[in-house]
């Protein structure tokens, strides 16, 4: 056996700190985070990061886990949670900023979303989510990471930041995406690029993953879409490898970029999806 | 969780194997338990570099002498690895020239001016032409059994221009500077080209295809030369040779499954400032 290679994209030994840990993509991401030895900080919204708690730690223990229930908006309660955390924490290695309101409060699949009627409230969630989240947690954690000298900060974003949606795929049916989410998270692809560049003289490295279509199928929920549904096709059709995509199909790239693996790999914007964007 | 970056068993080509990063590709392929086949010219020993493999991993690594610029050669290869393996899972399209400029002087014929059309010539048959080659005979075979993985290393200079500050020396007149070769950009720009191709082309066949964009790796190169890159990349330092070894396996394996058509640069940032 190889421990070495086997070590490489291990995480054992790290601390992880996930936002959106209760969402859809988030319960995937901290699912593979501990079965892959990290330590996690689970920070989420809803009361369902109770629920995601015990299945976790059910299936993987919880002396590696701890979950803190915030919501983000509140940027004085979100700044209380992170000091209680950066209390018992020499360091963060590893800050993924996986949080993003997707609803009808940031204009998702509602009429009032659209670039013609989007409000100024839907266009601050948007920025709160895909910018000033990360940059906030980014300067909170970053003081240790500078001090030591080593840190991985990976900020989700969407192939929506490099493509725009394409109004026909979303024709006759009740979706929409709205125009401040693809602002937003290419504004988070600049604000990856801005630290990697300022930081990482001090051995900081930060990335963005960027997802191809993950449509939630599995829970009930704003911006779920059925089994079944014909918009499925349409996205599936869309990409190269003509289908979308499960969420443990972005467990590679999280690893790879949260690991040492990618020791060498810093501002770099790496795209989940199916080839969506080659086309 | 399965271990989702296994190559367990896979059978590996990797042209250019016996290369300085060919043979650390070739080590990542068999550190997650694939089998790496070197193949490289006579010169460059192939052979005796896979022994080295084979032993240490203890995994039926071999080298295969080829001239990968000869479709007779690259079919020749095909079948003896088919006769061996019976079965063929990853195309590495490694194998490109690229001499050494930093150290150099007397390379007046580097400059653009002066390229030789039997340089050029060569750089592309070795850097695309092989890489089509490979991807034609080899890239079809993982296309009949509708699964395989291609990996093009293509380099940071197939995402920016070359400086060519880097390697200038003092005192020596303006034309007489050597530079980063032509071709390198070229090929290297157009692996990347490649590397889309065929990611559409075989999407029905379950072959993914995607790019690794490495950026320079610290090999004793000057002083001078060294501290002047280093200013270049965030990271502010040259890769080790190692550390391309996470994304050959990231890409090889079906930790990437959703991934094809895609350029994974890892140049510590130097194409993001």
């Amino acid at each position: 056996m190889n421990l070495q290679a086997n070590t490489l994209f291990s995480l054992k030994g790290k601390t992880v700190l996930l936002t959106g840990a209760s969402g859809f993509l988030g319960n995937t991401f901290a699912k593979a985070l501990l079965a892959n030895d990290a330590r996690l900080i689970a920070l989420g919204r809803s009361e369902k990061l109770e629920t995601n708690f015990e299945q976790w730690s059910s299936e993987f223990g919880a002396d590696n886990l701890q979950i803190h229930t915030v919501d983000m908006y509140d940027i004085s309660a979100l700044d209380k949670v992170l000091n209680r955390i950066l209390e018992n924490e020499t360091i963060v290695d590893v800050l993924i900023n996986n949080a993003h309101e997707l609803g009808p409060n940031t204009g998702f699949n509602t009429d009032v979303g659209t670039l013609e009627n989007a409000t100024l409230d839907q266009w601050y969630r948007h920025f709160a989510g895909g910018l000033y989240w990360p940059a906030f947690t980014v300067q909170k954690l970053g003081v240790a990471m500078k001090e030591y000298h080593r840190g991985s900060i990976i900020n989700i974003s969407t192939m929506y930041a490099t493509v725009a949606p394409n109004p026909h795929l979303y024709e006759e049916t009740a979706f929409i995406n709205p125009p401040g989410y693809s602002a937003a998270k290419a504004g988070m692809l600049a604000f990856t690029r801005y630290v990697a560049s300022f930081w990482g003289k001090y051995g900081i490295r930060a990335n963005a993953i960027l997802p191809g279509p993950f449509s939630n199928t599995e829970d009930e929920g704003p911006n779920s879409v059925k089994k079944g549904d014909f918009f499925l096709n349409r996205l599936a059709n869309r990409t190269t490898l003509g289908r979308i995509g499960q969420p443990i199909e972005l467990v590679g790239a999280l690893l790879f970029l949260a690991s040492d693996a990618s020791s060498f790999v810093t501002g770099h914007a790496l795209a989940v999806d199916g080839g969506w964007t080659i086309t | 969780m399965d271990n989702i970056f296994s190559l367990q068993d896979r059978v590996a080509i990797i042209t250019g194997g016996a290369g300085l990063l060919g043979q650390k590709h070739a080590e990542a392929i068999a550190h997650q338990g694939g089998i790496p086949i070197l193949v490289d010219l006579e010169s460059s020993n192939p052979e005796s570099k896979a022994g080295v493999l084979a032993k240490k991993y203890d995994v039926d690594a071999t080298g295969y002498i080829t001239d990968i610029t000869k479709p007779d050669q690259v079919q020749r290869l095909l079948d003896s690895i088919l006769e061996h393996y019976n079965r063929i899972d990853i195309l590495i399209n490694n194998a490109a020239n690229n001499p050494k400029v930093e150290a150099g002087l007397g390379q007046a014929w580097s400059r653009l001016e002066n390229f030789p059309m039997d340089i050029w010539e060569k750089d592309i048959s070795v850097g695309l032409t092989g890489a089509f080659l490979c991807s034609q005979i080899i890239g079809s075979e993982l296309a009949r059994n509708k699964k395989g993985v291609i990996v093009n290393i293509a380099s940071d200079l197939a995402v920016i221009a070359p400086d060519q500050r880097l390697y200038r020396h003092e005192g020596v007149p303006d034309n007489f500077q050597a530079v980063k070769p032509v071709t390198y950009s070229v090929v290297k720009t157009g692996l990347i080209g490649l590397t889309r191709y065929l990611a559409t082309y075989w999407a029905d066949y379950g072959v993914r295809v995607n790019a690794i964009s490495p950026g320079g790796v610290y090999n004793k190169q000057p002083d001078e030369f060294v501290q002047r890159i280093n200013k270049l990349i965030p990271l502010a330092r040259m890769a080790d040779v190692s550390e391309y070894q996470g994304a050959i396996i990231f890409l090889c394996s079906d930790a990437s499954s959703y991934m094809t058509g895609f350029n994974l640069v890892i140049d510590g940032g130097r194409s993001s400032w």
